[in-house]
């Protein structure tokens, strides 16, 4: 295994969803002989068979190439992956500590959008060198020109270092190749002779635990020796150290300025987390590097099994997603309406839909999940901070001196034509105008504050239908600013359905309120008596509906054989009776939360 | 008499009709005539092999008994006679008021039959219609009358309220008018839209109106009120008569005395056994006796009681605690204390010394009660 630093280069790839990362990782895989186009299954990259139906890439990954230069010598090229989708946008930070460069790609027709900017901005801030590269211009209705004018505009770019690509049909890519060689730097020099090695990724394998993906800054990895996590302490001989080819290949050390990974035999992803320095563990480090801000889960839900003898099932298949995705966080949650369950939080709407999806699908749980919210701060009247992630939880109105919510920056990129529309989406939201710019005659980039709530229930989704999916968008988090938020209560019966819990913008509560009781009085059965439905700030009740008292209940002929059949009646009715919830005196069918939990969604 | 055998109800199942009503969905079959006499010659075998059960009681429901010719009719009374049944002992026969006239009806009341059920069901043509009757309003006024020149002194008529748009004052002239025609006896029932049925099928596709629970159970008492001012006794949830004239042969069922069903699809209740013939009518005429049975039950323990306690409280006397400990050797009020205690708390039921019955709230709400009151195991 040669050590050179000089002939090695880690780079990543970063450009909007869709604008043809995973078509030029492909290229330059094929261009060096790492695999051979015979091997070629389409975006060798994303492993998991739900990236590849939704087409974008969850978990970074690295590989790396052999390629010999034009010069004849040979270089060690170090690809990491970045994850494509908003939600998984801060993410890029973990594949960018481990690089050196960036390649910029920009699709020909679409021109710079909202996360090409959030990107580069990203790569901006870890000092790495730049290649701009235009992609796509195959295509007809490619405008390779214009879209290098806005490089080049915005952003400062010479236009000689443009490079102009077809990921498709393989223009570029040696130039490409060229300037990885030539313009990005090699690895920077050790500065302690101790290993230290930056864990950027990893994820669960059930031989070999968990397999972190490292970027070594100083001194061996190897193979022989006891290593230590810095951060979580724990220690372990590593079972296997090795670089991705891609395919997993031992070697028996990785060296300063090299990017591999090591197979802990660690049960869990949080004894040796992404942002964690791995070091030796009887010559440990003074320092670990700086690490970066581990995965913040941004969006929280309550996740219930259906049938409550699932909680087991749902509880282990939570606990295998979380071997691999440090992101996911979860705490046991107990409901009256909905029995056992767990509050859970994630990067985003997107990584909750997929938690989702996989507990449903590969694990076959049928889940229910509450309304997602985001963390909020409260500030009691007794000047107590409390953070809560969970409606139920936050304290009783008259104890609330202040409620703050987290607001972060909105980056959107929208064809001029829609720029309106789009603006009353964001004023919609509680959204504050920070900065317009034209990227072009025909694209406008804004900028807005808004709160993180709006942000994530599903902006995403609403600018792509006002701009006829040519809108685009990144947010990063703020802070938090005091809000004018309630909790919106849902009584039934006068007894408060935690589930049904919400926090909502004091102008949309009496609209919220209503909707969910006059469905909730749709589907909660006559009860012998009049079951008042109510949704109340407080004690204050804002809307209201009753469900009338069954008044008839009874079977009109009973003689011979329908005695059999009336017997047979009065148990099915007895057998619906214990499956439903008891909310105080009032029998509710489990159905009928699931019903206003989806229509919530 | 004893050594005549045990006294049983004996019902007779006559399974067919001029055509089906749009809200049936009891086993009948329009048409097959061929079956006639094969069907009438299978139950008069089985008439004779009653002994050593001798019947007390004769009920011939359907369907429709009126579409045969009153021959059979009187056949089946004649073996019944044979097979022990008394000379005084109630002999009811059910009749589609489009199905008979004068001398159908003398020819019943000859060969013995002492109590008509008229099938009138409403004393509107438009609910006639609705419901899909082959009668209309007039005929049924007819055959009552001709019921009476006959020489029938004991006459039901069944009523159905409840129906897609009925208002609660046009059932009131519908019940009106009924009374007028001063029926012994009078069943009236709440439809119940049974899945499948035409006229469900109707409602789900949104051609009729749905029925109003809330406004059936302003019916039924209204039904209660005005009954009991024109001198009717409300004796079981359904049915109410003049003094005296209470359905000997139905009260063996809410009193959980033997009976035998004869026929496709009847019920018989023996030596705490429950069971019934099959509904398919091609078995019921080519298989021996024993193959004819389709399904049985044993009530026994804790269902027995269920069975005695809920029927009992059908009954609007109630339940006679005394009886009730003296067949089980336990008294209800103990046996079913959360359930009654529950039901006395909502205002349901009424508890005394030696009774336990329904309120007026009760009744129209007794599943609730029953339903508490189930065993955890049945069966």
């Amino acid at each position: 295994m040669r050590c050179e630093r000089e002939r090695i280069r880690n780079f990543c790839i970063i450009a909007h969803v869709d604008h043809g990362k995973s078509t030029l990782a492909d290229r330059l895989l094929e261009r060096t002989g790492t695999i051979s186009p015979r091997e070629m299954t389409e975006q060798v990259l994303d492993s998991m068979p739900l990236e590849r139906e939704k087409g974008v890439t969850i978990k970074a990954s690295a590989v790396r190439m052999l390629y010999t230069a034009p010069d004849g010598k040979e270089y060690v090229l170090n690809l990491v992956d970045t994850p494509g989708h908003v939600d998984f946008s801060y993410e890029v930070s973990r594949a960018l500590v481990a690089c050196e460069g960036a390649i910029l790609v920009v699709d020909a027709s679409q021109g710079v959008e909202a996360q090409t900017i959030a990107n580069l901005y990203k790569a901006l801030d870890h000092h790495l060198v730049i290649v701009p590269v235009v992609n796509k211009i195959d295509l007809p209705n490619a405008r390779p020109q214009e879209v290098a004018a806005e490089l080049v505009d915005l952003f400062g770019f010479s236009p000689d270092e443009i490079i102009f690509a077809s990921a498709r049909d393989g223009r570029g890519v040696d130039e490409i190749l060229d300037a990885i060689i030539k313009r990005i730097p090699p690895p920077r020099a050790p500065v302690e002779p101790t290993l230290r090695a930056l864990v950027f990724d990893s994820h669960y394998d059930s031989f070999r635990g968990v397999v972190a993906y490292v970027r070594v800054f100083d001194g061996v990895l190897s193979r022989s020796e006891e290593l230590l996590a810095m951060c979580s302490m724990a220690s372990f001989e590593p079972m296997e150290v090795g670089t991705f080819t891609p395919a997993m290949s031992p070697v028996s050390e990785l060296c300063a300025g090299q990017i591999g990974y090591v197979a802990t035999g660690l049960k869990s992803v949080r004894e040796c987390s992404v942002g964690d320095t791995i070091t030796s563990a009887r010559r440990p480090a003074r320092e670990p590097l700086p690490g970066y801000q581990p995965a913040k889960p941004m969006v929280f839900a309550g996740i219930y099994p259906v049938r409550p003898e699932d909680y087991p099932l749902l509880r282990d298949s939570l606990e295998k997603l979380r071997l691999n995705d440090a992101a996911i966080v979860c705490e046991p949650e107990s409901s009256q309406a909905l029995g056992f369950g767990f509050r859970c939080g994630f990067l985003g709407l997107f990584h909750m839909e997929i938690v989702q999806e996989r507990l449903e699908r590969e694990y076959g749980v049928e889940i229910i999940t509450t309304a997602p919210n985001v963390e909020l701060e409260v500030l009691t009247r007794r000047g107590e901070l409390v953070r809560t992630n969970s409606p139920a939880e936050l304290p009783p109105e008259g104890e609330i001196e202040e409620i703050r919510e987290p607001w972060a920056l909105v980056t959107i990129v929208t064809p001029a034509e829609h720029v309106g529309s789009v603006m009353e989406l964001l004023a919609s939201r509680r959204g504050v105008s920070k900065n317009m710019e034209y990227l072009d005659p025909q694209r406008v980039m804004l900028t807005y504050e808004m709160p993180l709530s709006e942000v994530i229930i599903d902006l995403h989704d609403a600018l792509k239908s006002r701009t006829r999916g040519y809108g685009s968008m990144d947010y990063s988090l703020l802070g938090y600013q005091p809000a004018d938020l309630v909790r919106l209560d849902i009584l039934v019966h006068e007894e408060r359905v935690d589930a049904l819990s919400m926090v909502v913008h004091r102008d949309d509560a009496y609209r919220r309120g209503a909707a969910v009781v006059e469905k909730l009085k749709e589907l909660i059965p006559r009860q012998l008596f009049p079951v008042a439905v109510q949704a109340a700030i407080g004690k204050r009740v804002i809307a209201r509906a009753t469900v009338k008292a069954l008044r008839k209940n009874v079977t009109a002929k009973c003689y011979g054989g329908d005695i059999t059949r009336k017997r047979k009646l009065l148990e099915r009715q007895k057998e619906g009776k214990k499956r439903l919830k008891q909310i105080g005196h009032v029998s509710v069918p489990q159905e009928a939360f699931l019903a206003i939990l989806r229509t919530e969604e | 008499m004893k050594d005549q055998g045990q006294c049983v109800g004996l019902y007779i199942h006559i399974p067919f009709c001029r055509r089906r009503c749009l809200y049936c969905d009891f086993t009948s079959f329009s048409g097959h005539r061929r079956w006639w006499q094969r069907y009438l010659q299978v139950l008069l075998q089985e008439i004779r092999e009653l002994s050593p059960l001798r019947p007390c009681t004769l009920y011939v429901g359907g369907g429709t008994p009126t579409v045969w010719p009153a021959a059979y009719l009187e056949e089946l009374i004649k073996a019944a006679r044979a097979a022990g049944l008394g000379e005084g002992a109630e002999a009811t026969v059910e009749a589609n008021p489009g199905t008979v006239g004068p001398r159908k009806l003398a020819l019943l009341r000859q060969s013995g039959y002492n109590r008509l059920s008229l099938g009138v069901q409403s004393t509107k043509d438009e609910n006639l219609r609705l419901l899909g009757r082959l009668h209309t309003a007039q005929q049924a006024h007819c055959a009552l009358a001709q019921a009476r020149a006959a020489g029938f002194a004991n006459i039901n008529i069944d009523i159905i309220y409840g129906l897609p748009g009925q208002s609660l004052a046009a059932f009131r002239e519908d019940l009106e008018r009924a009374l007028e025609w001063e029926p012994e006896h009078l069943s009236a029932y709440c439809l119940s839209l049974e899945p499948g049925t035409p006229l469900a099928e109707m409602v789900r596709k949104g051609l009729l109106p749905e029925p109003d629970p809330d406004l059936a159970a302003d019916m039924y008492c209204l039904a209660e009120e005005l009954l009991a001012s024109a001198g009717y006794e409300h004796y079981e949830l359904s049915n109410w008569a003049r003094p005296g004239f209470a359905c000997r042969h139905n009260l063996l069922y809410w009193r959980c005395e033997p009976y035998v069903g004869l026929g496709v699809s009847a019920y018989s209740f023996i030596d705490g056994k429950r069971f019934a013939r099959t509904a398919d009518l091609a078995s019921y005429v080519r298989l021996p006796v024993a193959q004819r049975i389709a399904f049985s039950e044993s009530i026994d323990g804790a269902l027995a009681m269920f069975e005695a306690a809920m029927l009992g409280l059908r009954l609007v006397q109630g339940l006679s605690r005394e009886a009730f400990a003296a067949r089980f050797g336990v008294d209800p009020v103990a046996l079913y204390a959360e359930a009654f205690s529950w039901a006395a708390g909502e205002g349901l039921l009424e508890v005394d010394e030696s009774r336990v019955r329904f309120t007026q709230k009760g009744r129209l709400l007794s599943n609730e009660v029953f339903a508490r009151m189930l065993p955890d195991r049945a069966g």
